[in-house]
């Protein structure tokens, strides 16, 4: 005789639990969502998000007079004049010569194309105190290329000028990297079709090949310069490090850490931080501005 | 506008994409450059186009040696295979682009561009589309707004690069009806190039079968059908079967058994010759003609989906031969599988084995 050896669980979902289901739980072939969900919160929020709240926290501490105090000082508003200028030069400059390396290493076929590729991100690679030391020995007025530009009356080293030098040098892979695949992809065909239309070259240069990079190259130079404001390794050794002419944001911070100055050092660190976030906010844009005519 | 090539070579390295090209296209006709990839039409098209420089050989327009013209000054309406639509603008500016970029003396005022441009939309049905963008239009749009591109500058003649190449089935179709109807309307020189034999015989006026860098034959679509001028051009252009046999008095033999060929064009003694036979120009019966024009099979297999029921024989010598019959052939006969029936040629083609191409 059959018998019913236990009640089937027939519990109504209620609503919230169908809402998170609904949402969340998408069915995937991809096991382990719960599990690498967690992990990447706890990662993002240790590595990233509470150690720049803390810096929030830190400066909080101080009132708005001194933190306004600080900032104001003549000697931080001439590091935070200098290190903008010095990382948007770079910047320009590394969009202009990205552009060309890129351009170069995507359309030409020669000998040693995959070693030239490959020293684009030499400067990923090396250690930036290791690039300061040897551009310091090449610029300075008794190196290399200082001996020469000495002799033209430009500064190469322990100036603004030597900064910029260090800057564009840690900053180049960014234009590179980023206009490579948008070059690959751009197809031969839309330049034949500009010129089977009667375009010129540079017609199809400004009109056609141009506006299409213009994003990228927007976007690596943006990430070029935010890697700029932040350098610091690279540009102490170059920079002479004269407090109001060759003392960059990054370097001010330490010293102003290493005379015991904390709320000060946090005060200059988290408008740093300010001016990095919204370059990051701009570089979304830029991004989302790129993509606005792709398929949707 | 005429267009005739002589003479053209090009090779890509080692490969001989193109060897001794020559044909001329009347104008206003429409041309098809068939063949199947790897043949150089592609290729061809953009020498005439301008678009590639050959190693050697003459492109004429009109009588008139253009070989040594660039691209933009040659007045070519180009369609891409892929549309090469510029994407960052919308298809208003992608088909003002030739006007917005000629010199400023012979520029149009933005007026008479507007008017154009839209003339032009209207032309491909698109009027509605100027100011979206190419990837918000489907595969069929993308390549009218490509044509509305390419005639916007009044081009001589128009090339078109596989042009329905990446559409699908239906679209491609109801595109290339419309295309010859668009050539009908603006009688322009047009040259096409496609793999596809459906697409070229239902298009073109005239069509240059290709193989190999070279012309197999050139003709009227019922003339590269019904009469192909080679072995290849009959195994390109609609299915066919093939038979390796002897020619012997004027008779046809397959495998042992002699079938009446009656288009040996005299040539009496024993030789090998391959016999091309369409399918739907074989019949089956269950008794052998009194003519002693057939031979023997089994049937394989039956597929009656379609207009014609297509009928898989195997020959006595074990080999497959396709067979199209009608449906009311079909039902007269109450074809079985295994069944052994005879093959009847209606119509065959023999090229002996010392035709050189």
């Amino acid at each position: 005789m059959p018998c019913i050896l236990f009640e089937p669980f027939s519990r109504t979902p209620d609503f919230l639990e169908i809402m998170i289901t609904k949402q969340f739980k998408r069915h995937s072939v991809l096991p382990g969502f719960g599990l690498t969900l967690s992990f990447t919160l706890f990662y993002l929020s240790a590595a990233a998000l509470i150690p720049l709240l803390t810096l929030f926290w830190r400066t909080s501490a101080m009132d708005w007079a001194s933190f306004l105090r600080v900032l104001g000082s003549p000697r931080t508003l001439a590091a935070f004049k200098l290190t903008l200028m010095t990382s948007f030069l770079s910047a320009l400059i590394n969009g202009a010569f990205g552009l060309l390396v890129a351009w170069v290493l995507v359309r030409y076929d020669f000998p040693g194309k995959k070693l030239a590729d490959a020293v684009v991100d030499l400067p990923f690679a090396l250690p930036t105190a290791v690039a300061g030391i040897a551009l310091t020995t090449l610029y300075a007025p008794n190196g290399w290329f200082g001996k020469c530009l000495y002799k033209l009356g430009i500064q190469s080293a322990f100036s603004p000028v030597g900064i910029v030098i260090a800057l564009t040098f840690i900053g180049f892979p960014f234009v590179v990297r980023t206009l490579e695949p948008i070059l690959q992809d751009l197809d031969v065909e839309i330049e034949e079709a500009a010129f089977s239309l009667g375009a010129g070259r540079w017609q199809t240069f400004s009109r056609i090949v141009f506006p299409m990079l213009l994003p990228g190259l927007l976007t690596g130079s943006a990430m070029a310069f935010a890697r700029a404001l932040g350098e610091y390794g690279s540009v102490v050794f170059i920079a002479g490090n004269m407090p109001f002419k060759t003392e960059i944001l990054p370097l001010l911070i330490m010293t102003k850490l290493e005379q015991y100055d904390y709320s000060g050092a946090a005060a200059v660190a988290s408008a740093a931080l300010l001016i990095s976030f919204i370059l990051l906010l701009a570089i979304n844009f830029l991004h989302a501005w790129s993509q606005r005519y792709q398929e949707v | 506008m005429s267009i005739e090539v002589q003479r053209i070579v090009k090779t890509f390295g080692s490969f001989t994409a193109l060897n001794g090209v020559n044909f001329r296209i009347a104008p206003g006709e429409l041309v098809a450059l068939l063949g199947p990839s790897g043949s150089g039409k592609t290729t061809l098209l953009r020498i005439i186009a301008g678009l590639e420089i050959p190693d050697s050989g003459t492109v004429l327009f009109d009588g008139l040696d253009v070989s040594s013209r660039k691209v933009k000054e040659r007045q070519v309406g180009f369609v891409f295979q892929h549309y090469a639509l510029f994407r960052h603008m919308t298809v208003f500016d992608n088909v003002a682009f030739g006007l917005n970029v000629r010199p400023r003396r012979v520029r149009p005022s933005q007026e008479a561009i507007k008017l154009k441009v839209f003339e032009l939309l209207k032309l491909v049905r698109l009027e509605g589309m100027a100011l979206r963008y190419p990837s918000q239009l489907s595969g069929g749009q993308r390549q009218r707004v490509a044509l509305a591109r390419a005639l916007a500058i009044e081009p001589k003649m128009l090339l078109l690069d596989e042009p329905f190449g990446s559409l699908d089935a239906k679209v491609r179709k109801e595109l290339r009806q419309w295309i010859r109807e668009l050539h009908d309307k603006l009688h322009m020189t047009s040259v096409f190039v496609t793999h596809d034999q459906e697409e070229a015989l239902e298009v073109a006026d005239r069509i240059v079968v290709m193989n190999e860098g070279k012309i197999e034959q050139i003709g009227t679509p019922d003339e590269v059908y019904h009469h192909p001028a080679s072995p290849f051009v009959s195994h390109f252009l609609g299915s066919v079967n093939l038979f390796h046999c002897r020619l012997e008095g004027g008779k046809i033999l397959f495998g042992n058994a002699p079938a009446d060929s009656g288009k040996t064009e005299g040539k009496q003694e024993a030789r090998n010759a391959t016999v091309y036979i369409r399918p739907h120009l074989l019949d089956i019966e269950y008794s052998a003609p009194a003519n002693g024009n057939y031979f023997r099979a089994k049937v394989k297999s039956i597929n009656a989906a379609g207009p014609l029921v297509r009928v898989e024989l195997t020959t006595e010598w074990d080999a497959l031969v396709q067979v199209e019959i009608s449906h009311e052939r079909y039902q007269y006969l109450g074809l079985k599988k295994d069944a052994a029936v005879f093959a009847i040629p209606k119509e065959v083609k023999v090229f002996t084995e010392d035709y050189s191409i």
